[in-house]
């Protein structure tokens, strides 16, 4: 539970539009914007390495001080730059002690399912209406030695008290599903393999080079244009 | 091979490289990923290379997802052409990623596996990429 808040001093920010949110970034400092229960919006800057620190975190609560005031509140959007660990923007949401809030919460799987099978998690994250000041920092669902074809749906994981489930209770969580036997995969490399003109062996390439060519003229023929402009 | 069962049109103009990746720059599926941090053209053939080498290094454990799809056309005037006489002929099918773009997702393994099944995946691609674990991991 994300009972250890983080507190981060705010400054109020005057100045807006992408030279201030720049100049702001250079300074090592994040633009963020707090809103929520029906009060106007507030422009804050936050300092930059906390913030990144806070937000590892998924869903941390967040004491934000702002003119000596203190206030909880929680991110409801994190703008990061796609390529450099850089996060350009928060929009924090503000929330009262012991007031529900809707929040995501990822699905974690532990232990080892059964002999030759695959675990996939087709969920994951899970919705969930919980008290803002315990949020839980994930859903544990246990796949301990369970056979191929068992599937564990939203229902059946189970909820930390307080929390009620927000998606349909037969979305699925977690499928297992049998391994691909090694003949099966070996087939089926082998043949994307040849279609796709990748040989290891020299004799075998040369061989391959007259079927590959054949193949091309199939596999590689451009799509059908269609007449329907 | 991944290539589109019917297009609009057969040859198009070729498609922008600028800018950075706009959308699927997060691991959606599984727990491990491999991000561009280049543009790039990607082929079809470059695609399924890297989709071999990865299932090929995990053996039988995981599971591979694939976020690009090549949808784009390039074309190619024969050798010895002179210039001229309209477009050459569609050659390649291509996705046209973007630095930031996960393009491809594993999950199942460990993460060495996972590392080492991407790092000989990225040797089929034709622009600098690196390994992304899911959020709380890498950022």
């Amino acid at each position: 539970m994300s009972e250890d808040r983080t507190h981060l001093t705010a400054e109020r920010r005057s100045e807006f539009g992408k030279g201030a949110a720049r100049r702001i970034r250079r300074a090592s400092k994040i633009p963020a914007v707090m809103y929520g229960h029906g009060s106007e919006p507030v422009h804050i800057t936050l300092p930059g390495h906390e913030t990144m620190l806070a937000l590892k975190n998924v869903n941390a609560l967040l004491t934000i001080t702002l003119d000596g005031e203190e206030q909880l509140a929680l991110a409801k959007d994190v703008q990061r730059d796609p390529i450099k660990p850089v996060i350009e923007h928060v929009d924090l949401v503000i929330v009262k002690k012991g007031e529900k809030v809707t929040v995501d919460v990822p699905v974690h799987v532990e232990g080892e399912a059964g002999p030759e099978t695959v675990v996939t998690v087709d969920s994951q994250t899970l919705q969930l209406e919980v008290e803002a000041t315990n949020i839980p920092e994930s859903l544990v669902v246990s796949v301990e030695g369970l056979e191929a074809g068992t599937q564990i749906v939203a229902g059946q994981v189970e909820l930390p008290a307080g929390a009620a489930l927000l998606v349909d209770e037969d979305t699925l969580v977690v499928n297992i599903t049998q391994q691909i036997s090694e003949e099966a995969l070996e087939a089926e490399l082998a043949e994307a393999e040849a279609e796709a003109g990748i040989e290891k062996d020299e004799t075998d390439e040369e061989a391959a080079e007259g079927d590959e060519a054949a193949a091309e003229g199939e596999s590689e023929a451009p799509a059908e244009e269609s007449d329907s402009e | 091979m991944l290539i589109p069962r019917r297009v609009k049109h057969r040859k198009q103009h070729h498609p922008g490289r600028s800018g950075a990746a706009k959308g699927g720059t997060t691991i959606a599926f599984g727990d491990y990923g491999m991000q561009a941090l280049e543009p790039a053209y990607v082929t079809n053939r470059q695609i399924e290379s890297a989709r071999i080498a990865m299932t090929r290094y995990m053996k039988r454990g995981g599971k591979v997802w694939i976020n690009i799809y090549p949808d784009r056309p390039l074309t190619k005037k024969p050798a010895e052409t002179r210039m001229g006489s309209g477009k050459g002929s569609p050659e390649w099918w291509v996705a046209n990623v973007k630095p930031g773009r996960v393009m491809f997702e594993i999950s199942g393994v460990s993460e060495e596996v996972a590392r080492e099944a991407m790092r000989l995946a990225m040797h089929k691609l034709p622009m600098k990429c690196r390994f992304v674990a899911r959020e709380g991991g890498d950022f």
